[in-house]
């Protein structure tokens, strides 16, 4: 009983911590899982052994090794190279430019980190913007709204669905078949939504499309020589990716052999790749990880387990759906991954009490996604594409949030949940 | 040599109550690089940079984007001009806290300080505050290299 009252508690008072972000989120991880670890030693609960058996090296592995590569793609201007191509071959047209910048965003939050790509993408799409002297803010929301929901497609798209493959064994081909139709309506829905909700800043014909035009993409891929490098391990990555069951490959395996060989191709400054790492994530992953294993140890979600399995009467259809609104609703107020790693045991759990699983797992990694479109501070994505039009004239606010994005997650979240409804017997497989 | 001994005696100021307008009048009748600002007991008070004033046309994604070779033409933003509203807001609104020394500061020292802050205009205050002169970069560098011994025709190594 204490140890059950202590562990949450504990649990709790970080999450607290981390969501009224009076605390760094890494550091009050950090002290969450140094207190959690200190509480089961005390009472007998939870032993040091029992914490590292709880990171899931898998999903840390896998970051660890994707961020390595996007680090080496960084500094060469790849991801200007893009943005400003597509900039070229909007020719200055509002709506082309916004299909254009939202395509290449999601193409790459397929495959890297949503965060990196929109940092990346959304200075030089204020470039663009300016130039034309148009606003960036419609650009800027559907880069961060589109990129977030295309992350979902794919296994590597998205942090929650790293993890939430590590730990119902999913491989990437699962999510391509089973996430990806998904997903790509839901895409879609969201673009066609944007293209209403921003039609009277899309309708201006910008004054200066020439200067558009005179835009050198070439100019802008700074290190040609290492970007083909790095982009053909990653391609060789991603195609390994497909075969990574039938291989018996691990996705972390395969993300840091691939980071490692593009290292010793490229041969970088180790110091400067590594700064561009972002070991704080990595740290409050693993932090997570430790606190909701000690959370596990004290026997708190098996109690969770058995109230939520007592509650099921409910068709396993309505469950699903249930699932994605709440875990939505949840992610549009605060960081969905410690919902996704908090949530993860507790399914394992319902599992075990008998509940089919394995539309539960795809229900969490749709309202996970698509959750964070819903507030400015919904995902980190949102997050940067706001801060970053702070420096310019016309900031984002959060009240424009609530009017513009919030509609795309209430839409993705149905599109979601009525395809759920239709293919759940193939979700069950 | 001091610094009082190279710098201009006839220094271009503005009151605390100009306007950036009136400020960019002045910038392009005297083709100076900054204007020090003074209050009614002729106290410097602050500096009003040229790109200070530049600074309001800047785009923003200058400082947002590491690299612009690429950008071959700023488009419609050449032609950017400050709003009338902000052509009549006070100069002090976008003056820096100055940077000044007192007329017997050493040449390499007052160089050595517009280099530090990447400034090129050095004011030079008496010892009351007053404002006195002001000196350059190129007043202070010229005025360094005249001290140089020149090397004999022929030059030895």
């Amino acid at each position: 009983m204490i140890p059950g009252l202590l562990s949450s508690l504990i649990f709790a008072g970080s999450l607290y911590l981390i969501f009224s972000e009076k605390l760094n989120r890494t550091i009050a991880g950090i002290a969450g899982s140094a207190a959690m670890v200190g509480a089961g030693l005390a009472l007998g609960f939870y032993s040091e052994e029992a914490a590292i058996a709880a990171i899931d090296f898998n999903t840390l592995g896998l970051l660890l090794g994707m961020m390595i590569l996007v680090a080496l793609l960084e500094p060469t201007g790849f991801f200007q190279y893009l943005a400003v191509w597509a900039g070229r071959w909007s020719r200055g047209h509002p709506v082309r430019l916004l299909v254009l910048l939202g395509t290449v965003t999601t193409v790459l939050s397929m495959f890297l980190d949503n965060v990196t790509t929109v940092v990346l993408i959304a200075p030089v799409t204020i470039l663009i913007s300016e130039i034309l002297g148009m606003s960036a803010t419609p650009l800027l929301m559907a880069e961060a709204l589109l990129a977030d929901t295309g992350g979902v497609a794919t296994l590597i798209g998205d942090p929650p669905n790293v993890l939430i493959a590590s730990a119902a064994g999913f491989s990437f081909n699962d999510f391509l078949t089973h996430a990806l139709p998904v997903v790509a309506a839901a895409w879609l829905t969201a673009l066609l939504l944007l293209r209403y909700l921003f039609r009277q800043e899309l309708a201006v014909r910008p004054p200066d499309v020439e200067a558009v035009l005179r835009l050198n993409p070439s100019e802008a891929l700074n290190d040609q020589a290492t970007a083909r490098r790095v982009l053909i391990v990653l391609g060789a990555a991603i195609l390994l990716f497909f075969f990574h069951d039938r291989l018996h490959l691990s996705p972390a395996f395969i993300a840091l052999g691939a980071a490692a060989g593009a290292l010793v191709w490229v041969r970088p400054a180790i110091h400067e790749t590594f700064q561009r790492v972002e070991w704080s994530v990595l740290i409050f992953f693993s932090a997570l990880f430790v606190m909701v294993g000690g959370l596990e140890a004290a026997g708190v979600l098996r109690a969770l387990v058995g109230l939520i399995a007592r509650a099921n009467a409910m068709p396993p259809v309505l469950l699903g759906v249930a699932m994605i609104w709440i875990v939505a609703a949840l992610s549009a107020v605060v960081d969905n991954v410690p919902i996704t790693i908090a949530l993860i045991p507790v399914i394992e759990g319902l599992g075990a009490a008998g509940v089919a699983t394995g539309p539960l797992w795809w229900a969490l990694a749709f309202g996970a996604g698509f959750g964070g479109n819903g507030t400015i501070i919904g995902s980190t994505a949102n997050i940067v594409v706001a801060s970053l039009s702070e420096r310019t004239r016309t900031p984002i606010t959060s009240a424009l949030w609530n009017k513009r994005g919030l509609p795309v997650m209430l839409a993705t979240c149905a599109v979601a949940s009525i395809l759920y409804v239709l293919t759940f017997p193939f979700l069950s497989r | 040599m001091k610094i009082g001994d190279c710098m201009k005696r006839n220094v271009v100021s503005i009151p605390e109550t100009a306007t950036i307008g009136e400020a960019a009048a002045i910038f392009t009748a005297r083709h100076v690089g900054l204007l020090p600002v003074v209050d009614d007991a002729g106290q410097l008070v602050g500096v009003l940079q040229l790109r200070d004033l530049l600074a309001l046309v800047m785009p923003d994604f200058v400082r947002l984007v590491e690299d612009i070779d690429f950008v071959h033409d700023f488009g419609a933003l050449e032609t950017r001009q400050p709003s009338p509203e902000v052509m009549a807001r006070p100069a002090r609104e976008v003056m820096q806290p100055p940077l000044f020394v007192e007329e017997d500061c050493g040449l390499l020292r007052a160089f050595a300080l517009l280099r530090q802050r990447d400034l090129h205009d050095l004011p030079v205050v008496a010892s009351n505050g007053q404002l006195v002169g002001i000196a350059s970069r190129v007043d202070i560098g010229a005025a360094l290299l005249a001290g140089w011994r020149t090397p004999p025709p022929g030059g030895a190594p």
